[in-house]
């Protein structure tokens, strides 16, 4: 939502373009050590975790009276960069930590065999308030291209009349390269987008952007290569099945399959962010949501 | 095409495919360690050796493809000889592992654990002398490096030079005291790593690992003052629920 929203205003206010998604951290990071010239260019939305965490600690604690001092907001996350994250400046809506801990996928299966859970056993059930039911748009975030796809549903839908047959589908940026081009025709203005994943191939399209070779408006970054499905906090299958089978397709086929199942499928339709909008956050773009989910970046002189 | 025989039973394979690669596609698996498809062909663990006809010593089959001037040659994936070297090999590894294996992270879920068990590993100090000592580095917020369970496959360092671009992590020494590490044995939390995780995955032991925060967690439940909200993010739920990490 608030990243699609930023778009359509870089565009329209001819703002730096092109844009770029800041939900990485492991890229983020990338960007502020080895192309700090970005850094204009990244969006200034907090990542999905550090948003979350931020609306938990502000509405949801105000909605159900309780101090944000008292909450303990717990991630599970495919990332091990999330555990770097949470200590980042200017991550704290509530005047506390958006996040306080972050596990990895590996942590949580360590967890439920600690607490003896047979999970293969337990009925499926849905998630707790707040944003309980997440869109199609969300459940694709995991695969490389999810993240473009989820606000070009968003940002289309919006540009086009708010139609609500809008398109839902944006196969091109989709599937396991490192390297993507679409380009979209959006209400009679092309839209050029570009998609990668693991930052060998970050390195390579942006040195094209920089020399000029490649014009785009919008490019996804995500830091693994095949996007959080293959992050570095995830299960570890040996060797032996990597050589053989490509998980961070099969694991984006997992995703692909959630989102086509779920009657809602783009974000702006999730009754869960209609609530959270209407009640707290305004309009997106806000100053509410400015002050709630967005976030700064600075360059950073580690040794390279 | 090339014609070859692997165990005496005869195989066309496709020209450059490798040693491994064609036994694999006629049903026999010949274990690995250091190969990492697409990023780490170095031939440098040889665990997954085999007898070919006409050569002198034991062929790496992770890096040999075949070719025409192998037609007709004999590969032999299980015999005694290549048995008796891998299970070497493994021993050798083990003469300068810690083999802290009930503590470790990746108990049960680690490569070379697994292999000791296939080759039939029944001494473990088998070759018994001088092991290195590594400090563990602590440094980063999101892992830690435990170089005295290190085996030098260098799947983290192709990991991190060829998917990410980065390099921050390679080998220093040589010989006996080689060791994978920083530049200048810097600390990680030092250099410009991002924190991907992606030479966690790649490792086959427990040399590399994220930093366990689960006590953490456990503590603010059990705290009757503390409210604990828990988020997720979608793809744990793509690599999560498999019965082998689930019990
Ligand atoms: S966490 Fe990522 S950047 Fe850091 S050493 Fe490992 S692969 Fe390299
Ligand atoms: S797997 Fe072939 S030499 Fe290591």
């Amino acid at each position: 939502m608030e990243e699609a929203n930023e778009f359509i205003d870089r565009v329209k206010n001819g703002d730096v373009l092109p844009m770029i998604t800041s939900c990485s951290p492991g890229w983020v990071r990338y960007c502020e050590a080895y192309f700090p010239e970005f850094l204009p260019n990244l969006s200034s939305c907090k990542s999905p975790q550090q948003m979350a965490g931020a609306i938990i600690k502000t509405y949801w604690a105000k909605k159900n009276n309780i101090d944000p001092k008292n909450i303990v907001s717990v991630s599970v996350m495919p990332c091990t960069a999330k555990k770097f994250e949470i200590g980042r400046e200017d991550q704290s809506a509530a005047g506390v930590p958006d996040v306080d801990i972050s596990i990895t996928t590996r942590e949580l299966v360590k967890m439920i065999n600690k607490a003896g859970l047979r999970f293969n056993d337990l009925p499926d059930e849905k998630f707790d308030s707040p944003l309980s039911e997440g869109s199609g748009a969300a459940v694709i975030f995991g695969a490389t291209g999810g993240v473009m796809e989820a606000a070009l549903r968003t940002a289309v839908w919006k540009l086009t009349g708010e139609a609500p047959d809008s398109p839902v589908e944006f196969n091109e940026v989709r599937g396991v390269e490192g390297i993507k081009f679409a380009e979209y025709n959006v209400g009679g203005t092309a839209v050029k987008v570009a998609v990668v994943s693991g930052l060998a191939n970050a390195k390579k399209l942006l040195t094209q952007v920089k020399n000029g070779e490649v014009d785009v408006q919008f490019i996804e970054v995500m830091a693994c290569p095949g996007g959080c499905v293959n992050g570095g906090g995830q299960v570890i299958q040996p060797a032996e099945v990597r050589n053989f089978v490509d998980i961070r397709a099969e694991r984006a086929k997992a995703l692909y399959s959630l989102d086509t199942a779920r009657a809602v499928r783009k974000s702006h339709e999730s009754p869960d962010i209609k609530e959270v909008y209407a009640n707290f956050l305004g309009e997106p773009g806000s100053h509410t949501a400015h002050e709630v989910l967005h976030t700064s970046y600075k360059p950073s002189s580690l040794s390279k | 095409m090339v014609n070859i025989k692997i165990n005496g039973i005869e195989y066309s394979v496709e020209e450059g495919t490798t040693i491994l690669e064609a036994c694999r596609q006629n049903g026999i698996r010949i274990p690995t360690l250091c190969w990492l498809k697409d990023i780490n062909a170095i031939g440098a663990c040889r665990i997954c050796v085999v007898e070919m006809s006409g050569a002198r010593s034991l062929t790496a089959a992770c890096v040999y493809p075949l070719s025409k001037f192998d037609e007709g040659k004999n590969i032999l994936t299980h015999s005694p000889a290549v048995l008796e070297s891998r299970k070497m090999t493994l021993q050798l590894l083990l003469s300068n592992h810690n083999m802290d294996c009930l503590a470790c992270a990746r108990s049960g879920n680690c490569e070379l654990q697994a292999l000791c068990k296939e080759l039939g590993v029944d001494d473990s100090s088998y070759f018994e002398g001088a092991k290195n000592e590594f400090d563990i580095d602590t440094s980063s917020k999101h892992m830690y490096r435990d170089d005295n369970k290190c085996i030098n496959c260098r799947r983290c360092v192709a990991a991190c030079e060829k998917y990410q671009g980065i390099g921050v992590i390679g080998a220093n020494e040589r010989g006996f005291k080689t060791e994978i590490s920083c530049a200048f044995g810097m600390d990680l939390a030092n250099t410009a790593c991002v924190s991907c995780g992606q030479c966690i995955t790649a490792c086959p032991t427990g040399a590399l690992s994220e930093k366990d925060d689960t006590d953490k967690v456990w503590e603010a439940l059990a705290d009757p003052e503390k409210v604990v909200v828990v988020q997720t993010a979608p793809a744990v739920r793509a690599s999560l629920g498999r019965l082998s990490v689930i019990r």
